[in-house]
């Protein structure tokens, strides 16, 4: 991305830039990725303690399985911001 | 603690006729868990058949179906009211004989008059609705009907019509769509309502009434009204019984219960002819009580004596066996599942792990004060046993919230007046953080970390001691193995990261000296991990494809900074956003427009912190629960214990 006719200063903002977007496309994509999977899960896990209320703890438990991906968006984000 | 109640199997023989001082005193002592009789001819039991229900089962069920429908009517709910006095059964035994037939039958009359006008009100409030598109039109409705040679066509369309067939028309313009009253000769009824159909008519029916729709509407809106005061009157009166009678018609469902569950006891019984015998649990240090009571109760004519029991074969009931501070946590334990009765408890664990984990989250002084006025507020609110055991924990949870945030030094987002105790979390939002003063991210992150492997390190433990305890045979070897062999692999891939990178807050081994080119800590790191992944394999070969799920669930951990983080930095942004964009250019300027700034400013500061409290309620219980559920429990925790129900009743409005 250095330009020619960059500054040092303009590079190392660009720099920062880049970073920021990294870290927001981090958590984004993943935040995705999360709702995804747990678009399923949860509609199942719903549907199962409808029926039997004795499932909630389990279902709760299935469906925050993949909030984990979330969080390691998070992490890189939060390792590339500072 | 760490392991269920001890329980002992009791057998209780007795002829019939000492059935009811037998189930009366089991009752009342609420101990006995009943192992229902099911006839499968086992061992020992040839001959036997269910028991039939005591007396008056029957109408104390027709009773108790009454008394619930009053209650129906008046959404009492027992568990929602305090109890003030206990009444005794001689009085109540009275009142049900000399009150309830007469409340029974006011309230049911009151509560059939209230639903025949609730009804009226429906139907005049339909026939209002028919009336209102009709109430431009300035003719009376009775002339609309009975022509012979003419159609009255009637509807909403959605832009103007023009009817080429000879007509009247009468148009009312509305807001999108338009109503339409037209009046065609017979014989071009077909016509004109093709020409009407192409701008989308939606007919409606004329109503049956004399006199224009304006008069018609007044008059109904006249006739609700009366019935609604008619209904008021009706509500006033139940209240009243509501006010004076609810006491008792909690009281008679509780003594009808009692009744019943009394009276249908020996369904769950083995008799024959001439004896019952009734098997059960009763806690072990209770047995004595029990078979002596009943002895006092029978006058010696009952036969009580413990079994033999297995553990591990017997489905034994589980009830817990906790500290008063720890049984709280009881309820996120039976939200997941209760423990078996061989294998080890963690609802102690949980009890302090997750208060910990929530202030790590949620470390804010202010939110924490915040959380714990919420929790004595809703204490007046919520009863039940449940909701209270709920509020204690979440009681808990906000005092560490507290704790926290004063390590943390965090108020609402702002910074306390003294430097973070711990690692700091401010972050650098707008500018207002002093310069070299970031957020400890790295420090941070290590630390919860740390807490990982901690928590997994004492997980697999526990996995070693319920299998040493519970398997039998050469299994039980393999299977602790097993367990230290997933300890030994986290380790060893621990131990191989230490000699490799030098982190904050971990020992650094890549010092090490080194042997014949590799590094000590390297080699000892090999030699953990392999040991462990042979002593998995040994157990099930198939568990090599879970080896990474090792790092996954200790980086999991990290979510105790990561959510905390993000919590702290919407409170910053809604600090940054209320004072420094709104409060302070308002305060500066004290126009017109400056004090419509600072309204705007405590607004958002409002309505921001509110979104993040639910919001962190949210993330700090549900992360902090959900790291125990998959990344500790997963590691030793089965669950699918019998909850231990005594025979009996915690009696609230009546006493014996």
């Amino acid at each position: 991305m250095a330009d020619v006719n960059m500054t040092l200063d303009m590079v190392q903002a660009s720099q920062v830039g880049m970073k920021a977007i990294g870290a927001a496309l981090a958590v984004g994509l993943t935040g995705v990725g999360t709702g995804v999977a747990e678009m399923g899960i949860g509609a199942a896990a719903v549907g199962a303690s409808a029926e039997n209320k004795d499932f909630f703890g389990l279902g709760l438990l299935f469906t925050v399985i993949p909030e984990t991906i979330v969080i390691f968006g998070l992490v890189i984000a939060l390792l590339l911001l500072f | 603690m760490l392991t269920a109640k001890p329980m002992s199997r009791v057998l209780i023989v007795a002829s019939r006729d000492q059935a009811v001082p037998i189930i009366q005193e089991l009752y009342r002592g609420n101990l006995f868990h009943i192992e229902d009789y099911v006839e499968q001819g086992r061992e020992g039991y040839e001959g036997f058949k269910i028991g039939t229900p005591l007396e008056g089962a029957t109408e104390a069920s027709t009773e108790l179906i009454k008394v619930r429908a009053i209650e129906n009517v008046f959404a009492i709910r027992g568990e929602d009211i305090e109890a003030k006095e206990k009444l005794g059964l001689p009085q109540i035994r009275s009142q049900i004989e000399k009150d309830l037939p007469g409340i029974e039958k006011e309230v049911e009359e009151l509560a059939g008059a209230r639903s025949k006008l609730d009804t009226k009100v429906k139907e005049y409030e339909q026939k209002i609705a028919e009336l209102t598109p009709f109430l431009e039109i300035p003719v009376d409705l009775a002339l609309l009907k009975g022509f012979r040679h003419f159609s009255v066509l009637a509807g909403y369309v959605n832009r103007n019509v023009s009817l080429i067939v000879p007509h009247e028309i009468q148009v009312v313009k509305g807001k999108d769509r338009s109503f339409v009253l037209a009046i065609v000769p017979e014989k071009n009824r077909a016509e004109a309502e093709r020409l009407l159909q192409d701008a989308q008519f939606q007919a409606v029916t004329i109503p049956e009434e004399n006199g224009t729709a304006p008069t018609r509407t007044a008059y109904y809106t006249e006739q609700i009204a009366a019935l609604k005061k008619d209904i008021d009157a009706i509500n006033i009166k139940l209240a009243a019984i509501k006010e004076s009678h609810t006491g008792l018609l909690v009281a008679c469902e509780e003594a009808f219960r009692a009744k019943i569950e009394q009276a249908e006891a020996p369904l769950r019984f083995a008799t024959t002819s001439k004896v019952f015998v009734a098997e059960g649990w009763v806690p072990a240090d209770r047995t004595k009580g029990v078979s002596e009571a009943l002895d006092k109760a029978t006058g010696g004519k009952v036969f009580v004596t413990e079994l033999p029991v297995d553990p591990v074969h017997d489905a034994v009931p589980v009830e817990y066996n906790n500290p008063s501070f720890a049984k709280p946590a009881q309820m996120l334990m039976d939200i997941y599942s209760r423990p078996m009765y061989t294998e080890v408890d963690p609802t102690l664990m949980l009890a302090i792990v997750f208060p910990i984990f929530f202030g790590l989250i949620l470390g804010d002084v202010g939110y924490g004060i915040l959380l714990l006025i919420m929790c004595f507020a809703l204490r007046r609110v919520l009863k039940g046993d449940d909701a209270r055991e709920f509020l204690v924990v979440l009681r808990n949870a906000s005092i560490s919230s507290i704790i926290f945030g004063i390590l943390f030094s965090e108020f609402l987002g702002f910074e306390l007046p003294w430097a973070p105790i711990i690692f700091s979390r401010h972050l650098n939002i707008g500018g207002t953080e002093a310069a070299g003063q970031g957020p400890a991210i790295a420090e941070l992150m290590v630390l919860a970390i740390w807490i990982g492997i901690l928590h997994i390190t004492l997980g697999r433990a526990m996995g070693m001691i319920n299998h040493a305890r519970q398997d039998h045979g050469a299994h039980r070897v393999k299977a602790v193995l097993a367990n230290l062999g997933w300890i030994t692999v986290m380790w060893g891939i621990l131990v191989g990261i230490w000699s490799m990178f030098a982190l904050p807050l971990m020992p650094d081994l890549s010092k090490l000296p080194v042997v014949a080119g590799l590094s000590a800590g390297l080699v000892i790191a090999a030699i953990l991990i392999v040991m462990g992944i042979i002593f998995i394999v040994r157990d099930a070969v198939l568990e090599i494809v879970e080896l990474p799920t090792i790092i996954s669930h200790v980086l999991s951990y990290a979510r105790l900074v990561a959510v905390g983080l993000s919590s702290v930095a919407i409170a910053m942004v809604v600090n940054y956003m209320s004072i420094g964009m709104f409060i302070g250019p308002g305060l500066k300027n004290l126009s017109i427009l400056g004090i419509v700034l600072i309204i705007v400013g405590v607004m958002v500061f409002l309505i921001g912190h509110a979104f993040n409290l639910a919001l962190g309620i949210l993330g700090g219980g549900l992360h902090s629960i959900r790291l125990h559920y998959v990344e500790f429990f997963t590691k030793f925790y089965k669950g699918g214990g019998r909850k231990y129900i005594p025979f009996g009743m915690k009696r609230r409005f009546t006493e014996d």
